[in-house]
């Protein structure tokens, strides 16, 4: 015999009953109370803690079992087990287990899931959409951070006509538009938006040597527009942050904030490094040379110094780093001009 | 309890009738199991069992909350809630979206939203007052539409357009729409506390504000002159080292400043909105204390970082005990003859079903 508490499910009113199982019944009994419920239309409610259970009948009245215990030797006694998940949650191995699943599968999707999947969406989602979120993405720049470009008319045909000419590794054209704009805040500088749109600043096309040397850090951006990186960059950070969100919950904004712009600038180095190899591709099917690149980041690394606002470099891997690497792609393979 | 029983007219009042504190009988280890298992699930299912989890969740705390020998119920259905996050979430993205537009669009989608949202926030408050129960009687939401719209959509607009000089004023009135139209099976709660006294909360939390980044702004100018003044009569320059150390500390006790406040100003709301508050002709009382809340508030947030958040069922356990502790419900006559008198009939318990719009928003 189990005591539980009865509630008729019509009225407040608090009955002290005890139940037991006879055949394929609940059977629950009090002095002016005899009932006999089939086990198929009662549910037994979760265990959650040491709170009392709840053993529910079809018409909507329930029992509330304090003896857990109890309970759960009446409900071996007619055979019923718990769910899985209300097990597992009480059973020490798969808690821990638990804990060990979770780190490791957000660690696995931070670390390539995120990756894959942001690369994955970002070449199916409409371009439309990247279109869309680069017009305003310029739009809201256009306003203060950048200024018209001081590069005078012919110069700038110059320079765009150079940058059409160039051949993407597999021979096909150049299909972004080059935009020319000024910007003291960010400096000497070149992005790529979301949806492949190059910007250039007059700054970096200023401190290089030469228009070779600004090709090549164009080269460099056609790397970022060919990986939809800006599209990518965007789609990691805000799952990053959905997911921050989420776990963080209302404990606070302000955790949630830090790690996203730390995941920003963990991954950007990564794609600054496909970049780069795209970019040496373009070059050598245009019978440039790799190294021009590195050159580039040498003059810029130099001006880096007494530069006062951000500039090319403090949003990418170490330059030594990049101009070894590009170096060593120069080496490798010789320069074979396609045309 | 012993203060109040004394100030009762009668000494020898049944136990029925003496203040009833709230009991959360939780604990956060026995939590932990739940939160982990049912978040390795949310993880693997990319999201989708997270309102399952709710449910667990809910349901937890609710049963671990006891008011006179009876706990609490959750009775949603998982499904409901995942309806009301998949309508959230479409909403967060349109939302999201169209404010990138900057076009008519714009617009067009913010108003549609305004003109949607009172009803859903009025559908989703009904949602969890109806699935809670103490006792087996449950609790309903008969706030109109008509009240929504006027509490959120027009006392919005009135306090945008006053530079919030009306967000006292509007929080009055959500809480005196929301607690107004709450019942208890047949029961009806009233709500008793005038916007006055909400501009006084307001008001008190503004001045603390103020107050703080004063003393702050004096003592980094007095500091600054202290160590020039030092540095002066040392004849040497001012040391680099104890200007980036008294920043560390300004910031360090501005950043704990921001971190309690919000809790400080629920405490002081919480206990304006639940001593104000009846149940039929019982009171309650509430007596939380802001620096209190704050505390556990602050520490929960040093245990979270340290622990990559593991700590969290420990931290809702004990943000969970001490804000339902702090409140008692005072009979105002034979709390068992009150619960008993709640009708037989089944139109006061179950028949108003939820309507298939019913289900909880919030993400």
């Amino acid at each position: 015999m189990l005591q539980a508490q009865y509630v008729d499910g019509r009225s407040t009113r608090v009955r002290t009953v005890s139940l037991s199982v006879s055949g394929t019944d609940l059977v629950i009994t009090a002095d002016d109370l005899q009932r006999a419920e089939p086990l198929a239309g009662v549910v037994f409610d979760e265990q959650l803690g040491n709170a009392p259970r709840r053993v529910r009948l079809a018409d909507g009245a329930f029992c509330e079992v304090r003896d857990l215990d109890g309970l759960r030797a009446l409900m071996a006694s007619a055979r019923l087990r718990d769910g899985w998940v209300d097990r597992a949650q009480r059973h020490l191995p798969w808690v821990l287990m638990s804990v060990v699943g979770c780190v490791a599968l957000v660690a696995a999707g931070y670390r390539w899931g995120l990756p894959w999947g942001a690369r994955m969406l970002a070449q199916r989602l409409p371009p439309a959409i990247s279109a869309m979120l680069s017009r305003q993405t310029l739009k809201a720049l256009d306003g203060g951070m950048l200024l018209p470009s001081q590069l005078d008319g012919a110069r700038q045909a110059s320079l765009r006509s150079q940058f059409q000419a160039l051949r993407l590794p597999d021979g096909e054209p150049i299909r972004w538009t080059l935009l020319f704009r000024r910007s003291p805040a960010l400096g000497a500088n070149a992005f790529t938006l979301p949806d492949g749109t190059i910007v250039l600043l007059d700054d970096l096309v200023a401190q290089l040597d030469n228009d070779q040397q600004v090709m090549a850090v164009l080269a460099h951006e056609l790397g970022h527009a060919q990986g939809r990186h800006g599209m990518q960059l965007l789609l990691r950070s805000s799952a990053v942050g959905a997911f921050l969100a989420f776990y963080l919950g209302d404990f606070s904004q302000l955790l949630a904030a830090a790690p996203a712009a730390l995941a920003q600038a963990r991954y950007s180095q990564s794609l600054e490094w496909q970049a780069d190899e795209y970019g040496s591709a373009v070059m050598r099917a245009n019978g440039m040379s790799p190294a021009l690149l590195a050159d580039a980041l040498r003059l810029l690394s130099k001006s880096h110094h007494d530069a006062a606002g951000v500039s090319y470099l403090t949003s990418h891997p170490p330059t030594a780093e990049r101009m070894r690497r590009l170096e060593e792609l120069a080496q490798l393979r010789p320069v074979q001009p396609s045309h | 309890m012993d203060q109040t029983t004394a100030n009762a007219p009668q000494p020898t009042a049944a136990p029925a009738r003496q203040p009833q504190p709230i009991l959360f009988t939780g604990r956060g280890s026995e939590y932990f199991g739940i939160w982990i298992v049912n978040l390795l699930l949310t993880i693997v299912t990319l999201g989708i069992y997270s309102s399952w989890a709710k449910v667990r969740r809910l349901q937890y705390f609710y049963r671990h909350t006891e008011l006179a020998g009876s706990t609490f119920d959750f009775h949603g259905r998982p499904l409901r809630m995942f309806y009301g996050r998949l309508i959230a979430l479409g909403m967060l993205l349109i939302y999201s979206y169209s404010v990138r537009l900057h076009s008519l669009v714009t617009l067009l989608v913010l108003a549609l939203l305004a003109l949607v949202m009172p009803w859903l926030l009025r559908n989703s408050l009904r949602f969890r007052l109806y699935n809670t129960s103490w006792r087996g009687t449950r609790f309903h939401f008969r706030g109109t539409v008509a009240g929504a719209y006027r509490v959120f959509l027009l006392n919005g607009f009135l306090t945008m357009i006053t530079l919030y000089i009306m967000a006292p004023f509007m929080h009055q009135r959500l809480k005196s729409y929301q607690h107004d139209n709450s019942w208890f099976g047949r029961t009806r709660c009233s709500f008793h506390a005038g916007a006055g006294r909400f501009y006084l909360v307001y008001l008190l939390v503004l001045a603390a504000i103020i107050g703080f980044f004063v003393v702050l702004s004096m003592a980094g100018v007095f500091n600054a002159f202290a160590s020039i003044n030092a540095a002066q009569h040392g004849g040497g320059r001012v040391d680099p080292s104890a200007i980036f150390r008294t920043m560390l500390i300004t910031y360090g006790v501005a950043i704990l400043f921001g971190v309690s406040i919000g809790p400080a100003f629920h405490a002081l709301i919480n206990n304006l909105v639940w001593n104000n508050t009846r149940i039929g002709e019982h009171r309650l009382e509430c007596r939380m204390s802001p620096v209190k809340l704050a505390w556990i508030t602050l520490t929960n947030l040093l245990l979270l970082v340290p622990t990559i958040g593991l700590f969290t069922p420990w931290a809702a356990v004990r943000l969970a005990k001490y804000q339902l502790e702090s409140v008692r419900l005072l009979p105002a006559s034979d709390l068992q003859e009150f619960v008993d008198a709640e009708p037989e009939s089944p139109g006061a318990v179950g028949e108003e079903a939820a309507t298939a719009f019913d289900f909880d928003i919030s993400l």
